[in-house]
């Protein structure tokens, strides 16, 4: 077996084993929650593991094409999980966070927004460059006709490549990721925001508004590392490239949303901890 | 199962790189506590040198991990690295004295989980991912400790937040001007995260060479420290700050030189580039 024909051949089943102990990792995590800390510590926990999960769930449905589409050899957007997903979600952080003082429900709406405006206006760009600068049509690889429209895909799928350009069903994907991720992020940030409001004044015996800016940077900073491993973790699910939700590799989630339970589980243990104790 | 696509051959073993980073990077941050003991600010600068001894190791980390093919870019391993380190990081601040050494432990369980999660859970079968993932987190733990402690002057949780002003010869205390609420820790995040992974995704390839490699990550690190001690400027005494400047900025050209040096010694010699070798037993 050579080298170059040994792409990492990681399977696409499960690992039964290590999804139990993922699982029970998590829950174990959960119950040291529930008691070090107070009701609502435990609730900002939940937030943040919801915030996770639909971040690692999100990023499935981005069409992450890789070094072959910038070469127009595969479909999607021609670079890796981890920009894509750090650009679209991060995005929608920042929406979400101008919309912070208008509660819970509008920031983590506002944050869906922004990440899928972001992903929007990427495929379109992309799409742009692929059809008037790379002069080539969209077309999938992976299924005959497109789920959505219907239009047949063979005829316009160069041959010896995977497909390439960006299809509608890969649009629409990379949208819908956009919001998921978005509003995986804001809602991060929004739970550890409340809780460090609510819990610096007394630990660093200062008014509410001195340590506002702490407790907004505290949270961004936050918010943008569990956002960093769920995305990573993640891209490790895909490894590689993937088209969309039409894509055999989409298949995958379950395993993602164990991972991202888990992972942020802990950092989000590690994040609340820091008030918490003394 | 998975192939590894490039050989190590040759050059400083892993094992000793790795030991090498930790006590330097522990060092160096332990020597800017002399800050607290003499009542200056003058040594912050040894922080900058931790970073760009944890940086050093962590490169050659993620030349261990990416010579297996993650299929997922250089970068990742960065951004993970960065995004776990700085949630141990932070907890660890509160510790006050003990906290580079709590930063490695909870460091290292971080990664160790976050390793097992990618390797098992998400069926990855790298054989050296979990101890890869713990000690990329390690590495983004203290490099960015290294980084706060060089434009704070200090690694705890209150020199973080709390800066003391003086008006009119009163000292405040002050919160909006600090390495947190700045929004400093940011800029250290991503200086730090792209130090760690452009190195060898620049060198990568058939031509690499692991001291070329190693050059250029503490060519990013001092470039990277000349970036924090503009920083420190607004939070330490000026005079420390021109110190740490000053440091960087000979670092930073003395590596630059070097890399320029090595660049030169491999760009010039012929390159009989075999085909891609054939590894197994893997």
């Amino acid at each position: 077996m050579t080298a170059v024909a040994a792409k990492p051949q990681v399977g696409s089943m499960f690992n039964p084993v290590a999804m139990v102990v993922g699982t029970i990792l998590f829950l174990i995590l959960l119950g040291v929650m529930y008691f070090l800390g107070s009701t609502p510590a435990f609730i900002t926990l939940i937030g943040i593991v919801i915030g996770g999960v639909l971040i690692g769930f999100g990023v499935h449905f981005v069409p992450v094409g890789g070094a072959p589409a910038a070469m127009g050899q595969a479909p999607g957007i021609a670079t890796g999980v981890a920009m894509l997903a750090a650009g679209g979600g991060l995005a929608g952080l920042f929406g979400g966070a101008w919309a912070a003082e208008q509660g819970i429900v509008m920031a983590t709406i506002t944050g869906a927004i922004g990440g899928g405006l972001m992903m929007a206006i990427t495929c379109m760009m992309v799409n742009v460059v692929y059809v008037y600068g790379m002069g080539i049509p969209a077309a999938s690889g992976k299924v005959k006709n497109d789920p959505i429209t219907g239009d047949s895909q063979a005829e316009y799928k160069s041959q010896g490549t995977e497909g390439h350009g960006l299809p509608f069903i890969s649009f629409v994907g990379g949208v819908v990721g956009g919001l998921f991720a978005g509003a995986g992020g804001t809602l991060i940030y929004m739970e550890l925001l409340d809780l460090y409001k609510g819990s610096l004044p007394t630990l660093l015996g200062a008014s509410e508004a001195q340590i506002l800016p702490i407790a907004v940077t505290l949270a961004g900073i936050f918010a943008i590392g569990m956002f960093l491993v769920n995305a990573v973790l993640t891209a490790y699910n895909i490894t590689g490239t993937i088209e969309g939700p039409h894509d055999p590799k989409f298949k995958r989630w379950p395993r993602s949303i164990v991972a991202s339970a888990a992972a942020s589980a802990l950092c989000g243990l590690v994040a609340i901890l820091i008030v918490i104790m003394n | 199962m998975t192939v590894k696509v490039e050989v190590i051959e040759g050059g400083v073993p892993h094992d000793k790189i790795m030991i090498a980073g930790l006590v330097s990077s522990l060092v160096c941050i332990y020597l800017t506590y002399v800050n607290v003991l003499t009542q200056t600010e003058m040594f912050s600068f040894f922080g900058g040198i931790a970073a760009v001894a944890a940086l050093i190791w962590g490169s050659n980390t993620i030349k261990v991990l990416c010579s297996y093919g993650i299929g997922t870019g250089v970068p990742s391993a960065g951004m993970m690295a960065f995004g776990s380190g700085v949630i141990a990081m932070l907890f660890a601040t509160k510790f006050g004295i003990l906290a580079p050494i709590v930063a490695l432990i909870l460091a290292a369980i971080i990664g160790a989980v976050l390793g097992y999660l990618a390797n098992n859970v998400l069926n990855m079968k790298i054989p050296t991912m979990i101890r890869s993932l713990t000690e990329m987190s390690i590495v983004g733990a203290l490099s960015l400790m290294g980084f706060a402690a060089l434009t704070c002057g200090g690694f705890t949780f209150a020199d973080l937040t709390t800066n003391v002003i003086s008006i009119f010869g009163i000292a405040l205390p002050s919160y909006q001007a600090t390495f947190i609420a700045g929004g400093a820790i940011a800029v250290a995040f991503l200086l730090g995260a792209i130090a760690i992974q452009h190195p060898f995704n620049a060198c990568l390839g058939p031509g690499w060479t692991q001291d070329r490699m190693l050059t250029l990550t503490a060519e990013c690190g001092f470039i990277s420290m000349v970036v924090c001690a503009i920083m420190s400027f607004a939070l330490i005494s000026v005079s420390s700050a021109v110190i740490s400047l000053i440091v960087a900025l000979i670092g930073w050209v003395f590596t630059y030189h070097q890399y320029f040096v090595l660049s030169k010694r491999d760009a010039a010699a012929w390159l009989d580039a075999k085909p891609i070798p054939d590894v197994e037993g893997h």
